[in-house]
């Protein structure tokens, strides 16, 4: 027996966090996807950053298709939420300049996939 | 004053309030012998919020009240912001802990426990603690059945494996007069 | 995501698991299909929890009698205990004589509890159940009793818990906290002082302070009952009353430490151990040993990345809750003489430190030059079967079947085709339920310590017979000695012998015939084991039970059955006549391959943990991991596959071994098809189930097809049986961890010298 994942079917019934059909939370996703967008003209000149409005929209578009094939409709609520979070911190300029460029590029040093690199650069 | 209102505003707005009268006073507690807040008959007391709220809060309120029907299948792994390394590469082990051959007392191992794979560890050298670069290293969560370990495990996209433990034994009575039986192997000589 | 965001959202994912009543109130309901897609035995799991909380609802049996535990009914085997019967309804009475694989000594009288009617309270440990009997273990007079006792204890224990080693796991301190009083009435101490008594020597693994000692006569029972060394006892009476051996002599037992674990005050501790650590500080990882043959479960307790100490964790079906001494004490074997980084050999001929790199491209070199069939592997005593498969793998795939192990097991016949015949086929647990056991070559004592409890269990609480034919060794219990030809087990197999033994063989229900794998090496070894073979089935054939399996080989490392299970070659033999040019050994320490043995030219690759006899005879040192350190499969003597589990990491550069041949085989050209250890699993599951079924042995049942191929084996065999571990003193370093553990050199130097002392 290695380590396994099981196979789960069916439906259940759960208290909804924020919305109640799936149509509902497409709705919010939209709704914060434009405010993005929307926001985005603001962002670059507020915080400086070296992209310009196309490419933050690309990295917008690309972050949330990241999430597309989420279905569980509390799921996609509680992401609505963490994005409204992100994104009131940005407007108000809670975070910093280093904070929106982490979304381009990842702070830290991508590990080698293969499995000789890994032998190689790490004892994992 | 102020501060009676305000209480009792919070009151209302418990679940109890819908169902029982509101807070009656106590001149009425004294004539009814015994106080049974049932028998009293008085207008249901309507939370002002509701009243004041406009429909499409209140279509929210309800909302958040009634069920939804979502796939039993949970994956949180989208919003839990556990690092994909953590996710992919880990393996929980769900196990029963093991009694400690030191002690006779049993009573802290009678629940399922996960735990992570063991990462490096090395002694901190400012105060000789130890230190590891694994977040995931002291996260031991107890469980009362290896079917909610189980659950948790899917929940968060973990690969998973059970370790039975192999505790069971058979009943068999212990008799002090064994000591001292003439003809058995069980007799010694020294105590 | 900033590492911030991420701690905090670990904290919201574990407050979630265990406030989100909804969410597992609604998952309950659609458990059952769950369960059932995953093919789990859930039954079996959730059985002892739910039975513990259902004690109430428990139906009235026939054959038992009904008693109160505070008022809750259960039913209870008649003879029972008033504790035994506690535990069933799922309390614990405190207790520190009594312990449940030991006799009942009924002298410590924590146990006390009140019982209805009776105008004193009862010894739970020693008073039988009557029916209708009401229990309170929670009353006036129960907890008035305990914190007597308590306070009687204490009045001669010195209060040095800062400075014991039994601080924070000792059944003294819990119970006067849980128990006991806040205040002693005893004065007169101001006088005289507390009792003061002289430490004992009994060896270089347990460590004495007498002083706080509690008489409650557990290490003598184990002694006397379990180890069969009647060493331990008392001397005096009343405040003079000493545990000890006497005259001053060591305890010459294999399984000596677990009288460490049975003391429930700090009178026994471990001498390795001692001041090393506090159990707070320590993290507990469960694990499989691998020293010996029979796979005990242990809990490896480790602090930064050092393993400090090894426990027995109780597992009913192989150890009970014992372990061996050199499963214990070598742990220190682990820190030293380890290979911590690849080496090559220089130009003069010394091996000296390189890069991975470096060393993985010369292996990798060395065996692509190599013809196929000029290439050998030798695997050996703790290697694991993830390793095993691997390296197989990689040898297969460089066109080479030439891989084997350092135990050599007969090929004629059957061979190690039907795995009934190179295994403990009754299974350790059963051995107890025998009622005569013929031992075969072997000194199960030192060559399975374990087994041999078990055996002297049967001995003694079963009235078990034991007949040995081999070299008479001590195994601490008495048989009856047939003698140490071989050619006994033939005239015994072929009805031409009228022994005695042959007559209680055929008379016993459940006779078992355990042979031991040693005696196998020789040019007659085939013919033993086809006569053993032919010996155990005429047995068994005329039992009435038809479960019951007779016929046991006693492997002698972790690693062989895994090894043959997989396909490997018992035995280097001719393989290494034919002059490989490059051998490659995984772990192989004992010696079998040595270097006027091969050709000038040939390169050695040594894979394994210790600079042992193999790394120095290598000329490309590859360091791989102990058992601490990997999770890894072994499969023990019955045939039951285990893992242990990384406690610590492995030192330096040293790394998991599979993955080594893995990354090797992808810089040879031949590149194993897995990257991680589900896929290697995976593939283990492909050769052979058993393999990955964790923790659970599967029956063998070919007895009759291997008796019918051993026919043509039936030749004369004359010569005299021998075992390699005949004394004490021979059983303490055996393999690469051993060998390399200060302990348990000092374990032989002490054995020695007691020797020599006319005690």
């Amino acid at each position: 027996m290695s380590a396994r994942q099981a196979i789960q079917v069916g439906t259940k019934t759960v208290k909804p966090v924020l919305s109640t059909t799936p149509g509902e939370a497409k709705r919010r996703v939209l709704n914060l996807y434009k405010a993005w967008y929307r926001q985005v003209p603001y962002l670059v000149k507020d915080f400086d950053i070296p992209k310009s409005e196309e490419q933050c929209r690309a990295k917008i578009k690309e972050l949330f298709l990241k999430n597309k094939d989420v279905t569980d409709i509390r799921v996609i609520d509680l992401l609505v939420i963490k994005g409204q979070i992100e994104l009131k911190e940005s407007v108000n300029m809670w975070k910093q300049k280093g904070h929106i460029m982490s979304y381009f590029k990842p702070t830290e040093e991508p590990k080698p996939k293969d499995f000789l690199s890994k032998f190689f650069s790490s004892n994992e | 004053m102020l501060k009676a209102v305000s209480r009792a505003a919070g009151l209302a707005k418990t679940q109890l309030s819908k169902s029982l009268p509101a807070l009656s006073t106590c001149s009425v507690r004294l004539q009814t012998c015994p106080p049974d807040p049932t028998c009293i008959k008085e207008a249901w007391k309507i939370e002002n919020e509701s009243i004041i709220s406009m429909p499409d809060e209140q279509r929210q309120k309800n909302a958040l009240e009634s069920t939804i029907t979502v796939p039993t299948k949970v994956d949180l792994t989208p919003v839990n912001g556990v690092p994909e390394e953590h996710i992919k590469t880990r393996r929980v082990r769900i196990y029963k802990p093991s009694k400690n051959a030191m002690q006779s007392g049993t009573n802290n191992i009678h629940h399922w426990e996960m735990e992570f794979d063991n990462r490096q560890r090395w002694e901190n050298p400012l105060m000789g603690w130890t230190s590891t670069g694994d977040p995931l290293s002291n996260m031991k969560i107890q469980f009362s059945s290896p079917d909610e370990a189980i659950e948790h495990c899917e929940k968060n996209g973990w690969m998973w494996y059970i370790d039975e433990p192999k505790i069971e034994k058979s009943e068999k009575p212990k008799n002090y007069g064994l000591n001292f039986s003439w003809n058995r192997r069980t007799r010694v000589s020294t105590k | 995501m900033t590492k911030a965001d991420y701690y905090c959202s670990v904290k919201l994912s574990r407050c979630r698991c265990c406030q989100s009543k909804f969410f597992n109130e609604s998952i309950r309901m659609l458990r059952q299909p769950l369960t059932r897609a995953l093919a789990l035995k859930s039954p079996t799991r959730a059985a002892p929890l739910a039975a513990r909380c259902q004690a109430t609802q428990i139906q009235p049996q026939p054959d038992k009698v009904e008693v109160f535990i505070d008022d809750k009914p259960v039913y209870v085997l008649p003879g029972t205990t008033i504790l035994q019967a506690t535990a069933q309804a799922g309390v614990e009475i405190p207790r520190f004589c009594y312990h449940e694989r030991l006799a009942v000594a009924g002298n410590c009288r924590m146990c006390l509890v009140e019982v209805e009617k009776s105008p004193k309270p009862a010894a739970a440990c020693a008073m039988p159940v009557m029916k209708g009997m009401r229990v309170k273990t929670n009353s006036d007079l129960t907890r008035k009793a305990r914190e007597g006792v308590m306070e009687f204890l204490l009045v001669n224990h010195p209060l040095d818990c800062p400075i014991c080693d039994q601080g924070g796991e000792c059944d003294l301190q819990d119970q006067s906290m849980a128990f006991g009083s806040d205040k002693s009435r005893f004065t007169d101490i101001h006088f005289s002082g507390k009792r003061a008594v002289e430490d004992k020597d009994v060896g270089p693994l347990i460590k004495t302070i007498m002083t706080r000692c509690i008489h409650c006569t557990r290490c003598i029972r184990f002694a006397s009952e379990v180890a069969g060394v009647d060493d331990f006892g008392t001397t005096g009476r009343g405040t003079d009353m000493q545990v000890g051996t006497y005259v001053e002599k060591m305890f010459l037992s294999e399984l000596s430490g677990n009288i460490i674990d049975l003391c429930p005050v700090g009178a026994l501790t471990s001498k390795p151990y001692s001041f090393a650590a506090r159990p707070w500080e320590t993290r507990r990882i469960d694990s499989v040993d691998v020293l010996d043959p029979l796979g005990s479960n242990i809990v490896v307790t480790t602090r930064t990345n050092e393993v400090l100490r090894i426990l027995p964790r109780t597992n009913e079906e192989i150890n009970e809750e014992w372990l061996s001494d050199k499963s214990r004490f070598a742990c220190d074997g682990l820190k030293r003489q380890r290979l911590v980084t690849p080496m090559l050999t220089d130009s003069r001929g010394n091996l000296t430190p390189v890069e991975w790199e470096d060393a993985i491209v010369a292996a990798a070199r060395a065996l692509r030059d190599c013809p196929p069939e000029k290439l050998l592997v030798v695997a050996g005593d703790m290697a694991d079967a993830e390793s095993l498969m691997a390296l197989k793998d990689l040898a297969n795939k460089l066109g080479s079947e030439n891989v084997c192990t350092e135990q050599y097991f007969p090929l004629e016949g059957a061979g190690i085709d039907l795995r009934s015949s190179y295994l403990l086929n009754t299974k350790i647990a059963n051995v107890e339920d025998a009622d005569f056991v013929l031992l075969i070559g072997t000194n199960v004592r030192f060559e399975a310590p374990l087994l041999n409890a078990r055996i002297r269990k049967a001995y003694v609480h079963k009235e078990t017979d034991i007949a040995l034919i081999g070299p008479q060794v001590d195994l601490t219990y008495d048989y009856l000695h047939v003698g140490e030809s071989a050619s006994i087990v033939k005239d015994l197999a072929t009805g031409t012998s009228s022994h005695e033994v042959m007559k209680r063989l055929q008379q016993a229900k459940r006779p078992i015939v355990i042979l031991g794998a040693d005696q196998l090496k020789t040019p007659e070894g085939s013919a033993l084991l086809a006569y053993t073979q032919e010996l155990a089935l005429k047995v068994q054939e005329k039992l009435a039970d038809k479960e019951w399996k007779v016929l046991n080989v006693l492997q002698r490392t972790a690693s062989q059955v895994a090894a043959l299970d997989i396909g490997y070659k018992p035995g280097v033999g001719k393989l290494l006549q034919s002059g490989p040019k490059v051998v490659y050994l995984l772990g192989a320490d004992n010696g079998v391959v040595s270097r006027d043995q091969l050709p000038k030219d040939a390169v050695v690759i040594y894979q394994g943990h210790h600079g042992d006899n193999g790394a120095a005879i290598a000329d490309i040192v590859l360091p791989g991991a102990a058992y601490t350190e990997k999770r890894a499969t072994y499969v023990n003597a019955e045939g039951r596959a285990q893992q242990t589990l990384v406690a610590v990491t492995p030192p330096g550069k040293a790394r998991e071994d599979w993955k080594i041949i893995r990354a090797l085989s992808e810089v040879v050209g031949e590149r194993l098809p897995y990257d991680n250890l589900d896929e290697i699993r995976d593939r283990l599951s492909q050769v052979s189930p058993a393999l990955v079924n964790y923790g659970n042995v599967q029956d063998n049942n070919y007895f009759a097809q291997a008796r019918a191929l051993a026919q043509s084996l039936q030749k004369p065999i004359s010569g005299k049986m021998d075992v390699q571990l005949k004394q004490l003193e021979d059983y303490f370093m055996t393999d690469s961890i051993s060998r390399a553990s200060p302990t348990m050199a000092k374990c032989v130097q002490a054995v020695l010298k007691q020797k020599q002392s006319s005690y």
